[in-house]
């Protein structure tokens, strides 16, 4: 069943890009960026999904034994997700802080009057 | 006791960032002493690892924690210095080192200060642990450490113009990146379930399937993101030009060089797919592309540091092609020119720091001019600078870019192709422009009339003044040592992104290699070519004919009365023998004004890319990732 996974990672990260592409409104530009991320963060974890595997945790006589011949989940994928999950929480706090400067500064948010510097 | 250092280094930058966030907040000679003896101790701590690994030509690996490789499957996190690391290790701790010093005179009066110099530190570490690092996740870790701290400090003074926009610019388009490079690494996980970076190089070894092809795109297109190549180039020239000139120094010397680095990682020894034309030619054209955007760009720009940005935009681009043309030659003039970058451009950033800081903020060129005589020193500074980016021999721009343009025809030569003729003439071209834009501004900000606003400017403090000096010395110096320097530090790196083998072996265990039937690239290893200037010469000027026909049998408006507004006649009259307006001063965009008046089309048009619209540059970042996908899928399977 992970190939759902795979879909629904895929549309998240497109709805994504498409948010960052057009919206005009600085917030729905950063709320793009957590979708993309949640996306990602989807896809890494499915990365070691196996479906009907078990909990990875053994004692070394398990392994040593042959015991546990069945699969278990990946677990490093996980811990990549946790780590990636942080950090999208610190992009999401930091832009919104800046968003937020903008706005006292500019009195704007949307990306129209947030040029001063081009050219 | 040496395997220990790499890790050491890097963890000191992070504990002393901890110590200045408790100990310096209040007092700054407890933070400045804390700062400077931080770096000094890392920098020591990296620069004994040279004898190990360039001079003796080693590689040091080392697992965290212990957690070393079971039945040849990679467990643990590990770090693994090569040259190539080390080098551009070397590179970020003395440009960190000089940057320091020269915080201390520049940031004198801001706020939060400890928060600066917490974050500096970060920013160091981060780059540090990227180049020394030999895990995926780590390095992906890493990049976001360094992008957050580059992003903060871009916005550090607040208060400043176009400071939040820059760093909102900067975060929103280098999380995409960031995006991109994690969606590469689950992708590859997936396929390879192993983060390490050797193993991985070791089982890509046999071709990519379609699921690798698009993870190395990905990949490729996040760390062109990192570096700022065009068309991911527009956070860059908003960050550097309202960051303070220390952080601005570094975001162009160093964090701009690790996203090159990331890319000479993942294309060398990751993928080892710098062997394939196709690779040669998407990354050769995309580094031209750069070069000429940034310096055409910066031609037109009225303000200091942001023309000095387009410059930065421009030499990574000079960096890019080298590496990208796959051969030894290319490669060690594109790590030669990564260093002489950071000299020279954290030398002019740092000038045209001392400028704004004695001024008082102004960066337009229109409003400086003359300063040559209130400060001299500052003044000798950025001629050096100058003359090193514009690569006039004997500075060490002359020997990086000509190692470059020796590259790049070599190739053309070898190969046959006239693609890399227009390379090599691309490159000759962006110099002769790179030079034009440094008499503008040596004219705009130096020489000319004194303006009565900065009558009583002042020689820069000691203490900024310093770090100028020892970047100016650096510059003569690797100019006029050039030779062993390119033989003996260069070289070695550019051995190791070739000697894949022994990566893997140092890290996986010996044979691990020769198991996996892992081969060393197919890389052309002439370093003394045929090199004849006279056909080179005779090509330029056959080059300039060509065009000067072209442009003599187009129709032009060449005689023609141009408009020139009434008010501003009495500027433009000393080009035509007026008297009254021989001491007046002629502007920074009065300079080349015939230039851009001819180019009107192209800059038209680029000012329209530059919209300065975030969501623009999202648009353009996500089309040029397309194409590169669209690229590998199309030409590399």
């Amino acid at each position: 069943m992970t190939i759902f996974n795979y879909i629904a990672c895929i549309l998240l990260i497109v709805l994504g890009l498409y948010a960052v592409c057009t919206q005009k409104n600085l917030l729905k530009t950063i709320i793009g960026l957590s979708i993309i991320d949640y996306g990602v963060n989807l896809l890494i974890v499915s990365t070691g999904f196996n479906d009907g595997g078990s909990v990875p945790i053994y004692q070394m006589s398990d392994l040593l034994n042959g015991v546990s011949a069945q699969f278990f989940v990946d677990p490093v994928p996980q811990a990549l997700t946790l780590t990636s999950i942080v950090i999208g929480a610190c992009v999401n706090a930091m832009s919104l802080a800046i968003v937020v400067m903008i706005k006292k500064k500019y009195g704007s948010i949307n990306v129209d009057d947030v040029r001063r510097l081009r050219g | 006791m040496i395997q220990h250092f790499p890790v050491l280094a890097v963890m000191g930058m992070f504990l002393g960032a901890f110590l200045i966030e408790i100990f310096g907040s209040k007092n700054a000679a407890v933070r400045n002493a804390i700062s400077f003896i931080t770096f000094t101790v890392v920098a020591g701590l990296v620069y004994a690892l040279v004898k190990p690994i360039i001079i003796d030509g080693g590689v040091i690996a080392y697992w965290m924690g212990n957690w070393e490789p079971v039945a040849g499957y990679a467990i643990g996190i590990g770090y693994e210095v090569d040259a190539l690391g080390l080098v551009f290790a070397i590179i970020a701790i003395t440009a960190f080192w000089i940057s320091n010093l020269y915080s201390f005179g520049y940031m004198k009066g801001e706020h939060h200060l400890g928060h600066y110099y917490t974050l500096f530190m970060m920013l160091c570490g981060s780059i540090l642990g990227f180049c020394m690092t030999g895990d995926l996740f780590n390095m992906y870790i890493m990049v976001e450490i360094m992008t957050f701290s580059a992003v903060a400090l871009t916005g550090f003074i607040t208060e400043k113009d176009g400071a939040l926009e820059a760093a909102l610019k900067y975060l929103v388009l280098c999380s995409l990146g960031s995006g991109f490079i994690l969606t590469g690494i689950a992708l590859i996980y997936l396929q390879c379930h192993t983060l390490n970076i050797a193993q991985l190089a070791s089982m890509l070894s046999g071709g990519l399937t379609p699921t690798t092809l698009l993870a190395f795109a990905l990949t490729v297109a996040g760390f062109g993101v990192k570096s700022f190549m065009v068309p991911f180039h527009t956070p860059l020239a908003d960050a550097h030009a309202v960051a303070p000139s220390p952080i601005s120094m570094v975001l162009s010397g160093v964090v701009t060089k690790a996203g090159v680095y990331g890319m000479i990682r993942c294309i060398y020894i990751m993928f080892r797919a710098m062997d394939l034309t196709q690779m040669q030619i998407i990354i050769t054209a995309f580094g031209a592309v750069t070069m000429f955007v940034g310096v055409s760009m910066a031609l037109a720009q009225h303000d200091f540091k942001r023309l000095l940005a387009f410059h930065s935009i421009s030499q990574v681009g000079y960096i890019i092609t080298a590496a990208g043309l796959g051969t030894a030659l290319g490669l060690t003039g594109g790590i030669f020119h990564a260093m002489n970058h950071m000299l020279f451009k954290g030398l002019l950033f740092l000038a045209a720091g001392a400028v704004l800081h004695q001024t008082g903020g102004v960066t337009n060129l229109d409003k400086l001019g003359g300063l040559s005589k209130r400060m001299p020193h500052t003044t000798v500074c950025f001629l050096f600078g100058a003359a090193a980016i514009s690569g006039l021999p004997p500075f060490n721009g002359f020997a990086s870019k000509w190692l470059i343009y020796q590259a790049a025809y070599t190739k053309a030569a070898e190969t046959g192709n006239f693609y890399y003729l227009i390379i090599t003439i691309t490159a000759l071209v962006v110099s002769v422009m790179t030079l034009a834009s440094f008499v503008k501004i040596a004219q705009a900000v130096f020489f000319g009339q004194l303006s009565e606003e900065n009558k009583d400017v002042k020689e820069a403090p000691a203490i900024m003044l310093v770090p100028m000096y020892i970047l100016a010395a650096l510059c003569l110096l690797t100019g006029i040592f050039y030779r062993p320097i390119a033989a003996d530090f260069i070289l070695p790196a550019v051995r190791s992104a070739v000697d894949v083998v022994k990566y893997i072996d140092v890290m996986m265990g010996e044979g691990y290699a020769a198991a996996a039937g892992v081969y060393n690239m197919a890389v052309s290893n002439v370093m003394v070519s045929s090199w004849s200037p006279i056909v080179y010469l005779i090509l330029f000027v056959t080059v300039f004919i060509a065009a000067f026909i072209v442009i003599l049998g187009s129709k032009s408006d060449r005689g023609a009365t141009v408009e020139v507004d009434p008010k501003n006649a009495m500027k433009h009259s000393n080009f035509f023998s007026g008297e009254e307006a021989v001491y007046s001063h002629v502007g920074g965009s009065d300079m080349l004004w015939g230039y851009k008046y001819d180019f009107k089309p192209y800059y038209r048009v680029m000012e329209e890319l530059h919209s300065g619209r975030v969501t623009d540059y999202c648009n353009m970042v996500v089309i040029a990732t397309a194409i590169i996908v669209v690229f590998m899928f199309m030409f590399m399977r």
